[in-house]
């Protein structure tokens, strides 16, 4: 068994920015990560990170945009800290190493990005989160930290209701490892792999959540999944908001720019969720292209596209086949972002003590009920420096003498072992495509009760054929079949969580639309939801009060 | 339509020896390798092992050979590569061992990358900007200003930065193949890359003196092969090229390969020719002469005897205007 003072699960950027804050000070932090760190999918990131630099920008006006962005469920208080502390961590950031592109002044170019009133996205052409994971890992490497990779994370163990470490199984030799910890940080992403059509890597399965409402921490707010309005049609590759901040136009199939239906100030740039359900409404009602919306960036011109925009330039060419320099892309919503996760304060603590969350896998919460685009990138540096500050100061008071239940190694082993003599014919890989595909339908840009109830028996069905997954592969050395099994497992159970929470709040609220319920109701569901599980593994609900500080609630449109 | 992968498999655990297994596959338009490969996995043999993860060639995890040649399988086209070869081949890296299947140990990879010290070297005195703030109402933060000229390296598309570390390079790279200690051409680009950094305060030029170390950017055989196979457009051997320059500039010529350089100009630049036997004694002294012994002796059977004595050539006036316009006329 190990034993250091702190263990980082995941290594994007809110466990790399955790991390270098816990190692500048000395501190014995592992990092356990399921892939290399630069794997994460925080790489893929492309648009922007929000900062209020400009003279004529504020950030009290990015903590409002922000607020209003997340239709008034974000709490204010962590909203404050994430807007005011922005510009702070961005030049912290830049004083590391990443590269941000200029703007004529000599400072950090910025470009306008959807929700934002002003253009104070930071960039590093269509790749800053490339930029900031790489420039981060670099860090890392400076503070020399050990970095366990290609380590799957099975369980959070805790004593006597203070965190104790976790089980990893070492994917490159099928061993288990138990490492004992006085603090856990989960910095585990999103779950985009839940649904069909998404933006996300294959890896962002959710692993961290499902863990950790495993252990009794509940999960708050599940039912907001972000829909990105452009993904490539055909593989829902992500194509970013940067596009339209640099001026792209969507358009239907009668060549309209038909935002200015539905936002006819910030047309293309409204928040996600505004132009997400103006897309399917327009494919629905028989204006889509082949089922697609068309993006349309070839006004900006080649010089422009090739400086700002190369990467989006190249994924449309190799993964769509079409060169947006002569073409427009067709796009479509697909599912990219968790609002929701693991209920944390503003230093990432959570219910347990010395367990700790931040990034996508945490819900503080300052995206509320949707995100604005570049807020994200914001919300991993901002959190994991302040979990990672907070976890210092934790381990100068915390005591030492947590019991590290060996069992636990033993009895997840037995899981695997169990898994790999099963006769059982259901094929993970399948149940997952079913799983998705009726999430998609079910679950998605708009909601409404028969067919979430339906999403819901599907999911039932699911989860009594995955009792017969068989695997084909016995082996120990880099055996991801089985990996593959368990992180089904995770998806599954968090598609549950969503799809119960979406029943469960009958309003329409930022990315969460009901068209049974179609009007935000602020009497009866300004509140956080709160996913615990049952004695019996049911999923049940409780609610939390919203922080609302400076600004009340108002209609909100763009 | 129907196709074949066929794909390198090996087990420690239960094969002596690598071998080949064919799958049949049906395809779709706009399938990828990986997604074939995915396929593969989930309905017909969960025992194929590959890295996967972002799907977008952002991650670089799932370099392999395909069809012989090093390629992210999840940007790679399956009907392209069957209208070429009829067949998909998989095969792991190069350079590097397999540990299953198209899985290679990246150990020596990474390794290497850390080994040239990837971040920032010392923080500049002036830079009074990297202690963190956390605004109150009303408050502005002033910002540091660079002029874009300072970064022009590092913001390019195919600048050194865009890097996703995929190891294409590294597999392909014949400079490892020579030599398994050298750095490759992915660190050596992240050294350029902090190099070039205009807020590194690497004072006493260390970076440089460390790449100038045998298995360092002189040891590039400038084969090219890391330009050709990366899949984000980047040149390594470029930045290997203005490390050279930069270490020439900077005075740092104690390598071989520096002096191999400084000569080379110099010579040129006094004659117009190659004075091939000063050359190699300006590169590597009395030992670098004996060790070129053999060849100099197996040229000379073959009649190749360099002259003792060169005589200028003509349009040495020529040279002189190159050497000008180059900023060499110190060599002269």
């Amino acid at each position: 068994m190990l034993k250091h003072d702190v263990v980082i699960v995941g290594a994007g950027l809110a466990g790399l920015r955790a991390a270098v804050e816990l190692r500048k000070k000395g501190i014995d932090a592992v990092i356990v990560s399921k892939v290399y760190p630069t794997r994460s999918h925080s790489g893929a990131a492309q648009g922007g990170v929000n900062a209020a630099f400009d003279e004529n920008d504020s950030w009290e006006s990015h903590f409002f945009d922000t607020v209003k962005g997340s239709d008034y469920l974000g709490d204010q208080d962590a909203i404050e800290i994430l807007t005011s502390e922005a510009p702070g961590n961005i030049l912290e950031l830049q004083s590391m190493g990443v590269v941000f592109n200029r703007n004529d002044k000599g400072g950090i170019a910025q470009r306008p990005f959807g929700g934002q009133s002003f253009p104070r996205s930071c960039y590093y052409a269509d790749a800053v989160g490339h930029m900031m994971l790489h420039g981060l890992f670099d860090n890392v490497l400076k503070y020399k930290t050990k970095i366990m990779y290609e380590y799957f994370v099975t369980s959070l163990l805790t004593d006597n209701g203070k965190v104790s470490g976790v089980v990893a199984y070492d994917i490159k030799n099928g061993k288990f490892e138990g490492v004992a910890a006085k603090a856990v940080l989960f910095a585990t992403g999103g779950y985009g792999q839940v649904y069909s059509s998404n933006t996300n890597a294959l890896i962002n399965t959710g692993d961290g959540m499902a863990i950790s409402i495993n252990a009794g921490v509940p999960l708050m707010d599940m039912e907001f999944v972000q829909f990105h309005p452009t993904t490539l049609k055909s593989t829902g590759i992500l194509v970013t908001e940067g596009a339209r901040g640099e001026g792209a136009y969507l358009l239907n199939s009668l060549g309209v720019r038909f935002m200015s239906k539905y936002a006819p100030k910030a047309m293309e740039l409204a928040p996600r969720d505004v132009v997400a359900r103006a897309e399917q409404t327009e494919i629905n009602e028989g204006r889509g292209v082949d089922g697609a919306i068309l993006l349309d960036i070839r006004h900006l011109g080649k010089e422009r596209i090739m400086e700002r925009l190369p990467q989006i330039m190249q994924l449309s060419i190799d993964f769509e086949g079409v060169n947006p320099i002569h073409e427009p892309i067709p796009i479509r919503p697909g599912a990219h972002y968790s609002m929701g996760g693991i209920k944390t304060d503003y230093n990432g603590r959570t219910v347990i003590e010395g367990y700790y969350s931040a990034g996508e896998s945490a819900c503080v919460s300052v995206h509320g009920a949707n995100r604005l685009g570049g807020n994200s990138l914001l919300d991993t540096v901002v959190f994991g420096r302040r979990a990672g500050i907070d976890i210092a100061e934790y381990l100068k008071s915390a005591e030492g003498d947590r019991k590290f239940d060996e069992s636990a190694i033993k009895r997840d082993e037995e899981k695997f072992e169990k898994l790999k003599k099963s006769a059982g014919k259901e094929r993970h890989g399948l149940l997952k495509s079913e799983l998705q595909e009726e999430m998609r339908a079910g679950v998605g840009v708009f909601r409404e009760e028969n067919a979430m109830k339906k999403a819901l028996e599907k999911i039932g069905e699911l989860k009594e054929r995955a009792k017969n997954i068989g695997i084909d592969d016995k082996s120990k050395t880099f055996n991801t079949d089985i990996v593959e099994a368990f992180e089904f497992n995770n998806i599954l159970l968090i598609a549950e969580v969503i799809t119960r929470g979406a029943i469960l709040r009958k309003e329409s609220r930022g990315a969460h639309y009901r068209t049974d319920f179609p009007e935000r109701d602020d009497s009866n569901w300004l509140k956080h939801t709160l996913a615990t599980l049952d004695g019996n593994g049911n999923v049940k609900f409780d609610f939390s009060e919203v922080a609302i500080t400076k600004f009340k609630p108002q209609p909100r449109t763009y | 339509m129907e196709f074949k992968v066929r794909a390198y498999r090996f087990n420690p655990e239960t094969d002596e020896k690598p071998y080949y297994k064919e799958y049949t596959v049906e395809d779709y338009p706009g399938m990828t390798v990986l997604n074939a490969l995915i396929k593969i996995k989930s309905e017909l043999d969960g025992t194929l092992s590959f890295r996967r993860s972002c799907r977008s060639a952002i991650c670089g995890s799932c370099a392999m050979k395909i069809n012989g040649i090093t390629k992210l399988a999840c940007k790679t086209q399956v009907s392209l590569e069957i209208d070429k070869f009829g067949i998909i081949n998989v095969e792991p890296l190069a350079n590097m061992p397999v540990i299953r299947d198209l899985i290679v140990d990246q150990e020596v990879f990474f390794d290497k990358i850390k080994a040239i010290k990837p971040y920032l070297l010392g923080q500049r005195e002036d830079d009074a900007h990297n202690r963190f703030k956390t605004l109150k109402e009303g408050e502005k933060i002033s910002q540091p200003v660079y002029d874009k000229s300072e970064f022009k390296n590092l913001t390019g598309n195919e600048d050194t930065p865009n890097c996703i570390l995929c190891e294409c390079c590294y597999s392909e790279c014949g400079g490892v193949v020579g030599n398994k200690d050298y750095l490759g051409p992915a660190a050596l680009a992240k050294l350029y890359r902090y190099a070039e950094d205009p807020r590194d305060n690497d004072k006493n030029g260390s970076r440089l003196v460390n790449g100038s170390m045998p298995n360092g950017f002189w040891d590039c055989v400038h084969c090219q092969a890391c330009e050709q196979f990366c899949p984000k457009g980047i040149s390594p051997v470029k930045s290997i090229v203005r490390l050279h320059e930069k270490s020439i500039k900077n005075s740092i010529t104690f390598s071989p390969g520096s002096k191999h350089v400084v000569s080379i100009a110099r010579s040129i630049g006094e004659t117009g020719r190659l004075d091939e036997i000063k050359v190699a004694f300006e590169s590597g002294g009395v030992t670098g002469l004996l060790n070129d012994l053999p060849v100099a002796f197996g040229a000379g059977l073959k009649g190749k005897i360099p002259p003792l004595r060169l005589k200028l050539i003509k349009d040495m006036e020529d040279i002189r205007l190159a050497y000008k316009e180059l900023d060499l006329e110190d060599k002269l």
